[in-house]
């Protein structure tokens, strides 16, 4: 017992609630606008009225469709306990049709504790799909078609989206086809027979606003009062948390976050990162801020500031060699530059042939540079040429951050603005 | 016998001849059928969706393409279906003001809805009277000469070709039993269904000959070759029909296929009528060459896309079948225009009508939570409740234009705009400043010129860049959501980029800020 349990116990609670999409996303589907409600009302009034439906969901990756549908199909599935089946196909998995209608023919066995056999061939699975809708209708139960990475499904000639969408034409069959895609036209990417037989419901996800995603990150982070946890650690938990949450550079730092990626993903990520340590045993605003540097890790700079003073002329040497319009360069080139810098500068850093090939080797090493191609080993290596792999700005801002930085390697930068 | 739920809902009768008048139920079932009419109207009851425990029996006619023999059971067993409930006497409209449809009665949204479904087929298929006429003619004409034949449908989708198809189909059928001719065996096939193109000799071949064995030599195509060269001797074998819906499916690289299906039509002794349907209004002159040198180029029937009047029209006929008004005329005649100016397709006018009826729906639970709430706080009683009640149900029992307006949008409008302003803010940095780049007169770059672009940019905006990392995951989120096009390359900084979506969208999208404006201006 001590403050470290209800830290530790805190802390497994956090964790269980953000990798739960159903907690995350319940409080955005209250409203009657929200994609939630729109989703579920289609399909219900798919199930209930026995007719058939198609509507795709739009938006980029991380914004939370495949956890919406799950949402509405748990929904569907405690409401209408023995009316729907659900089939789920991906595209990126299921992109042949044969391969697709294996799989239907596969999950359809399994949801109805029939026999599958492998062996069987394409007509006979097709056979089996429209045979198995039939009957599917005649009982009143809904299929329902979940298609995720929906525009991979239309490459090639769309045979697998004609035929469930045509058999959605008769009056025999009761299936919904949801489709969830990234791709904004994902609906013209369709033939236009495909098309003329697609109902055109788009639903847009749209990544969170800013109000939202503050409204996100109290409602996963906050403790509730009625847990296991004691309630005095509780109340003084999100009291520090309030506070936090209400500071300015705490909306800097989100919207630094989000200024890149502003999707759900994103900032799940970011908050289940920024309680990995609870030293304290609450939250501080020190976690959110690691939590943002470890999320926007940028490599190369870490490399630099790794490089010894020699190495960083080289790079700049590059840099220059690269703005004076030379495509090419090599070792030898870029002595040359070092050495009319020493001559017009009188630098104490100067160093010797083979100690400068050295750090040339350790920078290649790092990654920092490259040659430009991949079949000359039978060069000696002074003579490959090679590129840089870093881009000006991280050069500029690697040298600022640097430890000890030479005054005339900024001044060298500087002068090309 | 298909039982009608007796609670609640009227049933009626969907029979509108092309004379309208007053006509009573009863006497629906002796509609005696001339030879060579095509329209067969169905005289069963239409009746809405009962409570969900129970499978209507919904719009009788048979949405299934593959064989007449369905359909004529379905089609008697609903004429027999007359009990004395129905009560409804059928008048014109302009006659008597319809009920009143009440959108929060869910049998009648849930009548409406149905009548619009597209796999509702209706009972009298209008606007299309002249094309089913050819296809009956040039088909009755084949049958009575018992010479072989070819005809070619083409259209856009959603004008109506297979449903016509089905219709003549039907009507040949009973034309041939009223006439005492053999009636043909009919083979409806889509050509998507079929795994290997030829296997669509050995279904024809199946269809004519059903006890043959299925072995592969010879094959079924000179199986069926031989048959049609020799003077047959059955005397009277029967005429195949053969309806081969998608046709362009059957299209090879070698054309072999195609060429083969109806050069079957020109052999001698052939009993076989070969009807094609697709889209391609060219695809006679393009695939079959050799048959215009034989001059035994099929026949073509063109269905053109509807036209605003028949679009209205039609709809107008399908709502005709319910007892009350569920749309404004106005609203009508807008979804019309809308859909037969953009492409003329039927099915998406109907998807609109229903998107339509969803947006009253949706104005109808919003109106009614409000109220709920509003009265709940202010304590009236239930009688004041209700009154306010009714006050609202005045206004909101008919689809009005703006809820048309609304659906026309929402099917026509793309997603982009919104989406665009939606986006974290560097991607919107990055989207302009490929619109700067391409104003420049190249319209498409590479990923590093656009990273150079975008530094200028950020640093002419003062925000601070990310890093190249960053910069080349979010082109390559923006090209997962088809905003960029990246093409392939060993190394990233190569990769093309050209803009997916129109520059003037991305200006008009990002208008509302300040710094964007300026840059794009």
């Amino acid at each position: 017992m001590g403050a470290a349990n209800p830290a530790a116990e805190a802390l497994i609670f956090l964790r269980r609630r953000i990798c739960s999409p159903k907690f995350v996303f319940s409080p955005f589907s209250d409203s009657p606008h929200s994609n939630f409600s729109k989703l579920k009302f289609i399909i219900s009034s798919s199930v209930t009225e026995a007719c058939n439906n198609s509507v795709v969901l739009l938006g980029p990756r991380g914004c939370g469709k495949m956890a919406v549908v799950d949402l509405v199909l748990e929904d569907l599935l405690k409401e209408y306990p023995d009316m729907i089946s659900v089939i789920k196909l991906d595209g990126l998995l299921h992109s042949d049709d044969n391969c697709a209608l294996k799989e239907i023919a596969r999950q359809l066995c399994a949801e109805h504790e029939l026999l599958f056999s492998k062996m069987a061939s394409f007509d006979d699975n097709s056979q089996f799909m429209i045979a198995m809708l039939k009957e599917c209708g005649l009982a009143h139960k809904t299929v329902i078609f979940v298609l995720d990475e929906f525009d991979l499904f239309a490459q090639g000639k769309q045979r697998l989206l004609y035929s469930l969408l045509d058999a959605m034409q008769s009056v025999a069959s009761q299936a919904v086809v949801v489709g969830m895609s990234c791709r904004l036209d994902a609906d013209q990417l369709l033939e236009k027979r495909v098309r003329s037989r697609f109902s055109h419901r788009k639903l847009l996800f749209l990544p969170p606003s800013k109000e939202d995603l503050h409204r996100l990150l109290k409602h996963v982070l906050l403790l509730p009062t009625d847990s296991s946890i004691p309630s005095d650690y509780v109340a003084e938990f999100n009291e520090k948390l309030v506070n936090i949450l209400a500071e300015e550079r705490f909306n800097q730092i989100i919207d630094t976050l989000s200024n890149c990626d502003s999707t759900f993903n994103h900032l799940l990520r970011f908050s289940a990162v920024s309680h990995i340590y609870l030293e304290t045993g609450f939250l501080s605003f020190q976690n959110f801020k690691a939590a943002l540097s470890s999320i926007q890790r940028q490599p190369k700079l870490e490399s630099l500031k790794d490089c010894s003073v020699l190495e960083l002329y080289i790079l700049v040497c590059m840099r220059r060699l690269e703005v004076k319009e030379q495509d090419s360069y090599n070792f030898n080139s870029v002595m040359k530059e070092y050495k009319s810098i020493h001559d017009s500068f009188q630098t104490s850093d100067y160093y010797a042939w083979n100690i400068c090939l050295r750090a040339f080797e350790h920078l290649l090493e790092r990654q920092l540079f490259s040659f430009v191609d991949h079949r000359g080993h039978s060069q000696p290596i002074e003579f490959r040429p090679a590129k840089l792999l870093i881009s000006y700005h991280e050069l500029y801002q690697g040298l600022k951050s640097y430890r000890s930085c030479p005054a005339i390697l900024q001044k060298l930068i500087d002068r090309e603005g | 016998m298909p039982s009608i739920p007796a609670k609640g809902s009227p049933v009626i009768p969907t029979a509108v001849g092309r004379s309208g008048g007053i006509r009573s139920t009863g006497d629906l079932t002796t509609r005696k059928r001339s030879p060579g009419s095509n329209s067969t109207a169905e005289d069963g009851p239409i009746t809405s969706t009962p409570p969900p425990k129970r499978k209507s029996p919904r719009l009788c006619i048979n949405g299934n393409p593959s064989g007449p023999a369905n359909g004529i059971e379905k089609e008697s067993g609903d004429k027999l279906a007359k009990p004395s409930e129905l009560l409804v006497k059928k008048l014109p409209d302009n006659f008597v003001a319809k009920p009143k449809w009440n959108p929060r009665d869910m049998e009648h949204l849930s009548a409406a809805k149905e009548a619009l479904h597209v796999s509702s087929v209706p009972s009298m298929v209008v606007c299309r009277e002249d094309e089913r006429r050819r296809i009956f003619e040039f088909c009755k004409q084949c049958i009575e000469q018992e010479k072989a034949g070819s005809l070619y449908v083409c259209g856009c989708p959603g004008t109506g070709k297979s449903l016509s198809m089905e219709r003549v189909n039907q009507s040949l059928l009973d034309w041939a039993k009223e006439a005492g001719i053999q009636t043909p065996d009919v083979l409806a096939i889509n050509c998507t269904s079929l795994t290997d193109t030829s296997e669509i000799f050995s279904k024809i071949l199946h269809e004519s000959q059903p006890r043959r064995k299925s072995n592969s030599s010879p094959s079924p195509l000179q199986c069926l070759q031989g048959l049609y060269s020799r003077k047959q001797q059955q005397i009277n074998m029967k005429m195949t029909l053969v309806i081969a819906d998608e046709l362009d499916y059957l299209i090879t690289k070698d054309k072999a296929v195609l060429h083969d299906l109806f050069m079957i039509t020109t052999l001698p002794f052939s009993k076989c009528i070969l009807i094609g349907i697709a889209n391609a209004i060219d695809l006679a002159d393009r695939f079959l060459p050799r048959l215009q040198s034989l001059n035994c180029l099929p026949t073509v029937v063109t269905f053109r896309a509807y036209s605003k009047e028949q679009i209205f029209m039609i709809i107008q006929q399908r709502l005709m079948a319910l007892p009350y008004i569920v749309f404004q005329p106005q609203a009508l005649e807008l979804c019309a225009r809308k859909v037969a100016a953009a492409s003329g397709d039927m099915r998406k006018a109907l998807f609109i009508c229903r998107s339509a009826i969803e947006m009253l729906e949706a104005e109808l639970r919003e109106s009614m939570s409000s109220l709920d709430w509003s009265s709940a706080e202010i304590g009236y009683s239930t009688e004041q409740g209700t009154a306010a009640h009714e006050l609202t149900k005045q206004e909101i029992d008919i689809v009005r234009v703006d809820h048309m307006a609304v659906a026309l949008s929402k099917t026509y409008r793309s997603q982009v705009v919104e989406t665009i302003q939606s986006l974290p803010q560097h991607q919107q940095i990055i989207l302009c400043s490929a619109v700067k780049l391409f104003r420049k007169g190249k319209k498409d770059t590479t990923l590093g010129e656009l990273g150079r672009s975008y530094l200028d940019l950020c640093k002419s905006t003062l925000i601070p860049p990310v890093g190249t990392l960053e910069l080349s995951s979010m082109c390559r989120v923006l090209g997962d959501q088809g905003l960029l096009k990246l093409g392939q390359s060993r190394e990233d900084k190569l990769r093309r980029v050209t803009l997916n979506v129109d520059e003037a969208d991305i200006a008009f999208a990002l208008q509302g800020i300040r710094v964007f404006r300026n840059c794009l201006k």
